[in-house]
């Protein structure tokens, strides 16, 4: 894969990752060895059908897995977090890209061997994640403001504090309502003089980052924003707002799970445009869920596309767009409809996504690959790398030792 | 109202017959359910399926292209307008049909929906929700009943094996082939398909897109194909029409809209979602601004002005898009007491304080609204803390003949709306 002078520069890598699910039928392999790097400031698409399992990696993340029935079998997930920039001091300096952040040489944290207090200063303040439906990930009994401000409580109350004006060792009923840990009591103790004041003066300071935050996504009129409910929103609207919350804290790591899935095209390309725009600003890393091919072309730097809990084909988007080498890849690309298709006439990939309860020794795709041989029944391949940074699992570009391998012209047009 | 012009259709049998096509839902307000209003679902849409064809009727969740497709099976009655049925060679108005007629119109009507795993009983067998068009029908009974069924089931490409199964053992696009064979047990000529493959991934909507081509083919159905997906539709339908807040912005061939789209609406809808061989993909992708507009109050003139990038001082300019724009205001809104309306383009803004009402007449003034709606403007009187705006009244804008049998409602002509999206 990747040579050591890159590792360094990577935010997260995840190394033979397995998630497996406890069923009625047996175990359910759903991520099965899955092996990537997310480089610092890069979009890495991970792209692939219902059920391969691309959901269940971005969560491994944020460990948002039920478990069980989820098995977290094996494997590891470094998370690399940024410090400030050692050249500047935070201020923001050519080396670090104007952020005043970089990719410090702290030792990396596995994500799914941390305690869960370790992995709740993590969620959505180191890693933030998008999800696909902002109506159901919202929540509704809380209006937009109040919903944000939780993010700013749980991770910045250093700053909230400093913003209201009050001391940084501020104490007593004050403080934990800044770090949102209550109380029995602290209501009725914020409600009268001497802490009445402080209380309102963290308010408007809240009030001030939730609008600060709120207004980077170009949602007009931010204040106004504040007090409504998620249901009186448009679905733009709502995953305006997400996308807001996931970023409040400068994420180094961001995960968007199909963000604009639930929205309509036109709708889409506008949040597509904004997340590119906040990526490139802030220099965040993104890994980017979905199964539209041509979204991903759109905005990633480099696809890896899963099939059946494996990534059978990593790349940058450039070399796997311009020449798939994984049939599954092609297939996917050959599927969506174009201009020159004739009626009646689209590749199909014939066949479903085989269940994976205890899946064979074999390659997973064998059965609906068009160019199977008795090599892929009896073999599993691995990931190899055909190129610089492209990597295939499949035998057409390495034949197993029998030399019986499938053959398709390499190189598309 | 008048009704608006139909596409051409001369040359093959017409089948099914949309004439202004209204659907209108009440709003019911307070503790006795007043009426307060209309949601204007499917305001005044005509166009003709003819035999054999497909017809794509694409727009934005929310423009009414569900509704039409439900009013054209049957399954809502429409407000106003008429939906007449091809039976016998005579056309008769579908809500009007009786007994035997109104049997033979469903049967030859069918649809399949979004959502396969909502609309299959769970309770029921596969040899149950299939065979159960043929039952109703007394087309099979018992015995001659299974061997139908296997035979609809191998037509969508499932098998013997399948009858004695629960919809929840399939998948996504096996369900969806339920739902298909379902639809041709009683050999319709007119399918009505709601997005029938917008919850299935790439590879099994081919294998479905495929499947409805073959099935076409062999029977010589015809297909109202609703979908918001333009790839879809492309590759599928002969012609298009194209919706917006409950009105047909355009519509035409399917080839010659691609080629040049002659509604700004359209042409957004196609910017929004490159080819996967589109090599500019990345560039020149556009969105729209703001959202579709309460269709409980739809936009003046043209519908769509309040998202046009091309909008013109006669697209019908008003007062709620003053209103609209304030909303997005910070600092404005918050003041503003009451709208006063004589007309639609005509009302008395009235504010708490003559700060924010002078505020806002500058606001107008300046560059910070569009420039169109600037100049639409007739009269602006700042009176104290009120505020009189008139624009210039507009008609609706309808939908005009165009070349080559093409329809489009835009007061643009199409060389300028290519010329001003360059």
């Amino acid at each position: 894969m990747l040579d050591a002078t890159q590792a360094s520069e990577n935010v997260a890598s995840v190394r033979d990752l397995k998630v497996h699910f406890q069923s009625k039928r047996g175990v359910v392999h759903a991520v099965d060895g899955v092996s990537f790097d997310i480089q610092d400031g890069e979009t890495l698409g991970l792209v692939g059908e219902t059920g391969c399992g691309k959901s269940v990696t971005g969560r491994s993340f944020l460990r948002l897995l039920p478990v069980p029935p989820g098995i977290l079998a094996g494997g590891a997930v470094s998370f690399r977090p940024h410090g400030p920039c050692t050249a500047c001091e935070g201020a923001g300096c050519e080396a670090c890209a104007k952020t005043g952040r970089r990719a410090s040489g702290d030792q990396p944290v596995d994500l799914l061997s941390i305690s869960l207090q370790d992995m709740r200063r993590i969620r959505g303040d180191r890693i933030a994640m998008i999800f696909q439906d902002p109506g159901k990930a919202l929540n509704p009994t809380l209006t937009i403001g109040a919903q944000m401000s939780e993010v700013f409580l749980q991770h910045r109350t250093a700053e909230l504090l400093d913003r209201a004006g009050l001391p940084p060792d501020t104490a007593g009923a004050v403080r934990r309502f800044a770090a949102q840990e209550p109380r029995f009591g602290d209501g009725l103790i914020l409600k009268f003089p001497p802490k009445r004041g402080q209380r309102a003066k963290l308010q408007v300071a809240l009030n001030q980052m939730v609008t600060e935050a709120l207004a980077e996504t170009q949602v007009p009129n931010p204040a106004k924003l504040m007090d409504r409910f998620p249901h009186e929103l448009s679905g733009g609207m709502r995953q305006r707002v997400m996308i807001a919350q996931a970023l409040a804290c400068n994420p180094d790591l961001l995960i968007a799970d199909e963000p604009t899935t639930a929205l309509d095209v036109t709708v889409e390309a506008r949040i597509l445009e904004l997340i590119r725009a906040l990526q490139q600003r802030r220099k965040t890393s993104v890994l980017y869920i979905s199964h539209d091919l041509s979204l991903v072309r759109r905005i990633c730097d480099r696809v890896a596309v899963m099939y059946a809990g494996r990534i059978v084909e990593i790349g940058t988007t450039e070399d796997v767009f311009a020449n798939p080498r994984h049939p599954y890849t092609r297939g996917l690309m050959a599927a969506v409809p174009t201009a020159g298709t004739a009626r009646g006439k689209l590749a199909a990939i014939r066949g479903t996504v085989p269940e994976l309860v205890d899946p064979p020794l074999e390659c997973r795709f064998a059965g609906r690959c068009p160019y199977e041989t008795a090599t892929c029944r009896q073999n599993d391949p691995s990931l190899q790398p055909v190129s610089g940074g492209h990597s295939v699992a499949c035998f057409i570009d390495h034949p197993t030792g029998s030399q019986d391998a499938p053959s398709f012209d390499r190189v598309t047009e | 109202m008048n009704s608006a012009p139909k596409p051409e259709s001369a040359t093959s049998e017409v089948l099914l017959s949309i004439s202004d096509v209204q659907k209108y839902y009440p709003i019911r307000e307070g503790a006795l359910q007043r009426v307060a209003g209309h949601v204007r679902a499917v305001d005044g849409v005509s166009f003709d399926i003819r035999r054999g064809e497909t017809v794509g009727l694409v727009g934005e969740s929310g423009c009414g292209k569900t509704t039409l497709g439900r009013v054209v099976s049957g399954l809502t009655d429409a407000t106003g307008g008429a939906v007449h049925y091809n039976l016998d060679g005579t056309l008769s108005q579908i809500d009007h049909l009786q007994d035997l007629q109104a049997r033979q119109f469903r049967r030859n009507c069918q649809m399949v929906f979004q959502d396969s795993f909502a609309s299959l009983n769970p309770r029921h067998l596969v040899l149950d929700i299939v065979g159960r068009p043929l039952r109703v029908y007394n087309e099979a009974s018992s015995g001659d009943l299974v061997e139908r069924v296997v035979e609809l089931l191998e037509q969508v490409g499932l098998g013997r094996q399948h009858l004695y199964r629960y919809p929840h053992q399939f998948s996504g696009g096996q369900r969806q082939r339920i739902s298909i064979a379902r639809a041709l047990a009683l050999n319709p000529e007119i399918i009505v398909l709601d997005e029938p493959t917008s919850a299935l991934d790439v590879s099994v909507q081919a294998q479905i897109l495929n499947l409805l081509n073959d099935l076409q083919a062999e029977r010589n159905l015809a297909y109202l194909f609703v979908t918001h997906d333009l790839s879809v539709v492309r590759h599928m339908a002969d012609r298009l029409v194209v919706m917006y807040l409950g009105k047909v912005c355009e519509a035409g061939e399917t080839q010659s809209i691609f080629a040049a789209p002659h509604h700004p609406y359209t042409r957004a809808l196609m910017a929004a979602k490159p080819d996967l061989d589109d090599d500019r993909a990345g560039e020149n992708v556009k969105g729209l601004d703001g959202i579709v507009p309460d269709p409980a109050r739809p936009p003046q003139g043209c519908r769509f002005h309040t998202r046009c990038e091309m909008a013109t001082p006669v697209c019908g300019w008003e007062v709620d898009d003053v209103v609209r724009w304030l909303e997005d205001e910070p600092g404005m809104f918050e003041h503003l007491s009451g709208v006063e309306r004589q007309s639609e383009f005509n009302a008395e803004l009235a504010f708490d304080s003559e700060e924010a009402a002078a505020k806002l007449s500058m606001a107008i003034r300046s560059e910070s609204v569009p420039a169109a709606m600037k100049s639409a403007l007739k009269r602006l009187k700042l009176d104290g803390h009120k505020v009189d705006i008139e624009f210039e009244a507009v008609d609706e804008v309808q939908l005009t003949a165009r070349d080559g049998g093409r329809l489009a409602s835009c007061v643009l002509d199409p060389d300028e709306v290519a010329a001003k999206s360059q």
